[in-house]
């Protein structure tokens, strides 16, 4: 340490002053996160969702509220629930992703974000109306089919229901497709 | 000036009243710390009187040094907040520092102390430190105005100079006492055994 | 205090203050409304009224800038939220600061614990009294100017000792009672360095030792430069030295019972010690204000350099892991001690052999002390390198014999 090693340490510190901070300035810049980041928000899609609730029973923390009611439109074409309430409450979660593998219909997904912070405890649950309203731009965990495509979370290009699912599964093809939401009628895929 | 007469009285009333402290008041530590502060106070006094070597070296020796000495060692005893026990001695003891003090009160008015004077009298006393620290120039002290007989005080009472010329057989036997007290000391430290 | 006027009819301070030319503008000024003492009186107190800001608001200023090159030393930004490049940060801590609350801790000695940042703030102002920043700008060019600032910088361990008494905590008197015994041990190497530059200087005052620099000496006494900067680290409790505040280690040393205004003047005190002692590089080893044109930039060419003493200690601070107690006595005795007595010994020599009838040095004289002294400084610096090694023992044959449960897990896997 004393010697010609104090004049070496010393020289390293001063290249280390000439190189640029690699310090990212938030909030003008975040960093990227990887494309299988388990991120705060989730990515639910209305449209493929089924109110089975297998998330919720998967959920270790039981902390999604799921509340359905018989849905009066067409029960035939698959369209059995009418999802009243669905709260995931970010409080107590802790990411681990395991509503995401539960979803047998790939309608709900991790989000790509880390910026949940609230001021009130009580602002900190995600309502279903906000997971409807959302921009969705899921992250790619537990879902190889988004990793095959050319889909980056943070890339600012949201991803729709029909491009996100495993479509080769054929029971897929013939439920849900088009049927759950009123006013939906023009891209029906005709059913069997 | 009176501004001086001011900056005196106020120097010695804190000189005198931290010694005091010293020994009246009750907590050890604070005792310490008012004696470091009669130290300060004794060193204004030695600016007062031109002595400016003097006063830094009082600071620096006493202050720096002989007070912390003081603080370590009033920390290593217990019940500092107590203070001392009472004892017999308290009386004596009075008696004899008043005789003390007395006796250097008259030593030090009966004596007659070569002082430099007329005008100049800063420069004067400047130059006599900066000569009684360093090498002693008669010349240029006689340039600096000063008399034949302040000369011959100052530069004859070069410290260096007397140090190394008619002091050094002291000089020796205190670096051979401060040797033998790093060794002591080292010799306590390393504790029995081993 | 004389009200002497010369042969202007102005009135003349006799020699007391120097040739401060700002004190004898203002005292002149004054002078003609009101009587001599008064205006003594004001001209002295707006001279250290001056100094006093510019210490604090430099110790400001350096805090800033030591956050900032720290960060620029570690790969990132330092505080840059608060104004331009974070140059309202110290405000935002100094705000933050007076408004938390002043704790006094129970059973602690209230008069020794107030009066703690006080003395540790005094003793730094004090120390800027001598030294000069221009040509025959100094508060006052004191004989014994370099003794004075050695004075002034031992009423800092008092300081600290108090502070770890009075806090009625036995964490903060470890930490204050390891500070003391790193400030009381590393004067002495300190002192002996600059004993070699008073000698080269033949002055103990510090416009005369700047004026005796016509080769700055840095060069010329390397090793006086190398172990006054080592020392003065550890006199400031810097890192590598900073065993006292060690901020992961003992809480926070002798200030752990310190909050609000007090903290602000204790970490005032320090970044002022810095600046203060950067100030003091400036005016030993870099040749204080000298440079091109130093009759009217003499100011610019002492920041400069001041600045340049900063940059040093933190550089020396970012570089450098701290040291253990053990490991800063063993730097100070075995270390620093015999390279300052080497660079006495030599400069003893240099200066008898060399000087001429007056006592003085050439500057020719100077080049030839410093190629001398910087070859006598590699040397020795890589001999005694040498005692302060600690020996490591990697012979992992050792570890495994002697370590009976390595011994029997080792034979396990050979079965």
């Amino acid at each position: 340490m004393y010697g010609l090693e104090m004049v070496k340490g010393l020289a390293v510190t001063l290249s280390n002053l000439m190189r640029k901070p690699f310090t990212t300035s938030y909030p003008e810049q975040r960093i990227r996160q990887h494309p299988r980041f388990r991120g705060e928000e989730f990515t639910w899609y209305e449209e493929r969702c089924t109110g089975c609730a297998s998330c919720a029973k998967y959920c270790p923390l039981g902390i999604i509220k799921i509340v359905t009611a018989p849905s009066e439109t067409a029960p035939l074409q698959g369209d059995k629930y009418r999802l009243e309430t669905f709260d995931i409450e970010l409080q107590r979660c802790m990411f681990c992703g395991l509503c995401v593998e539960a979803c047998p219909y790939d309608a709900l997904f991790m989000g790509s974000g880390f910026e949940e912070g609230q001021y009130k405890r009580t602002d900190l649950v995600i309502t279903i109306d906000r997971l409807r309203q959302a921009e969705k731009n899921p992250s790619t965990w537990f879902r190889p089919q988004l990793e095959g495509m050319d889909y980056r979370p943070g890339a600012g290009r949201p991803l729709g229901w029909r491009e996100v699912g495993r479509e080769n599964w054929r029971w897929h093809q013939h439920e849900k497709a088009g049927m759950r939401l009123a006013g939906n009628r023009d891209d029906n895929v005709s059913s069997a | 000036m009176w501004f001086e007469h001011i900056v005196f009285w106020v120097l010695s009333v804190v000189a005198i009243a931290g010694a005091l402290g010293v020994v009246l008041v009750r907590d050890l530590f604070r005792g310490a710390l008012l004696l470091a502060t009669a130290f300060v106070a004794v060193g204004g006094l030695f600016v007062m009187m031109n002595a400016e070597f003097l006063a830094v070296v009082q600071i620096l020796i006493y202050v720096g040094a002989i007070a912390v000495l003081f603080i370590f060692a009033v920390m290593l005893t217990r019940d500092v907040q107590q203070g001392n026990a009472p004892n017999r001695l308290q009386i004596p003891a009075a008696v004899i520092s008043a005789l003390l003090l007395a006796a250097m009160i008259a030593t030090a008015v009966s004596t007659d102390w070569t002082t430099l004077s007329g005008a100049g009298l800063e420069a004067k006393a400047q130059l006599a430190q900066t000569q009684a620290v360093g090498i002693p120039n008669a010349s240029d002290l006689t340039s600096a105005g000063l008399t034949p007989a302040e000369v011959e005080s100052v530069s004859s009472g070069g410290l260096a100079d007397l140090l190394i010329g008619n002091f050094v057989l002291p000089f020796e036997a205190v670096s051979l006492l401060l040797l033998g007290a790093a060794i002591g000391g080292l010799a306590l430290a390393r504790g029995r055994g081993r | 205090m004389r009200c002497v006027t010369n042969a202007d009819g102005m009135l003349s301070a006799d020699g007391v203050l120097g040739g401060n030319p700002l004190f004898y503008f203002i005292y002149n000024a004054v002078g003609h409304v009101a009587p001599c003492w008064l205006s003594y009186l004001i001209a002295g107190l707006v001279i250290m009224l001056i100094l006093i800001n510019a210490v604090l608001l430099g110790a400001a200023i350096v805090s800033w800038g030591e956050r900032r090159l720290l960060g620029r030393f570690q790969n990132r930004v330092g505080p840059n939220r608060w104004g331009p490049f974070g140059a309202f940060q110290p405000i935002a801590d100094l705000a933050k600061l007076i408004t938390k609350e002043d704790i006094i801790p129970y059973g602690a000695d209230r008069l020794a614990f107030t009066a703690v940042p006080v003395i540790m703030v005094a003793a730094v102002l004090l120390g800027t009294a001598v030294l000069p920043f221009a040509k025959d700008v100094a508060l006052v060019d004191l004989n014994v100017g370099v003794l004075f600032v050695l004075a002034v910088s031992s009423l800092t361990s008092i300081a600290i000792f108090t502070a770890g008494w009075a806090s009625n905590n036995r964490y903060a008197l470890f930490g204050a009672g390891r500070a003391v015994a790193v400030l009381l041990s590393y004067e002495v190497p300190v002192v002996l360095s600059l004993l070699g530059v008073v000698l080269v200087a033949g002055s103990m005052s510090l416009g005369d030792i700047v004026a005796a620099q016509a080769v700055p000496f840095f060069l010329v006494q390397p090793l006086a430069f190398f172990v006054f900067i080592a020392g003065m680290s550890a006199e400031l409790n810097r890192t590598p030295f900073d065993v006292a505040e060690a901020e992961s280690e003992i809480i926070a040393g002798y200030h752990t019972e310190y909050s609000g205004i007090k903290f602000a003047l204790i970490q005032a005190a320090e970044f002022g010690g810095v600046l203060v002692v950067s100030g003091l590089i400036a005016t030993l080893f870099l040749a204080g204000w000298a440079g091109p044109l130093a009759d009217w930039l003499g100011w610019l060419w002492f920041l400069i350099k001041t600045f340049i003493g900063i940059f040093l200690f933190v550089w020396i601070r970012s570089t450098y892991p701290r040291l253990r107690l053990d490991q800063i006595m063993a730097v100070c005795w075995k270390f620093l001690m015999p390279l300052s007595i080497i660079n006495l010994a030599a400069v003893v020599l240099e200066v008898f052999f060399l000087r001429d009838a007056n006592g003085s040095l050439s500057t020719a004289d100077l080049w030839i002390m410093a190629a001398i002294n910087i070859a006598l400084a590699g040397g020795s610096i890589l001999f005694f390198g040498r005692f302060i090694r600690e020996k490591v023992r990697t012979d992992a044959h050792t570890a495994i014999a002697t370590n009976p449960v390595a011994r029997g897990a080792s034979t396990i896997g050979m079965g």
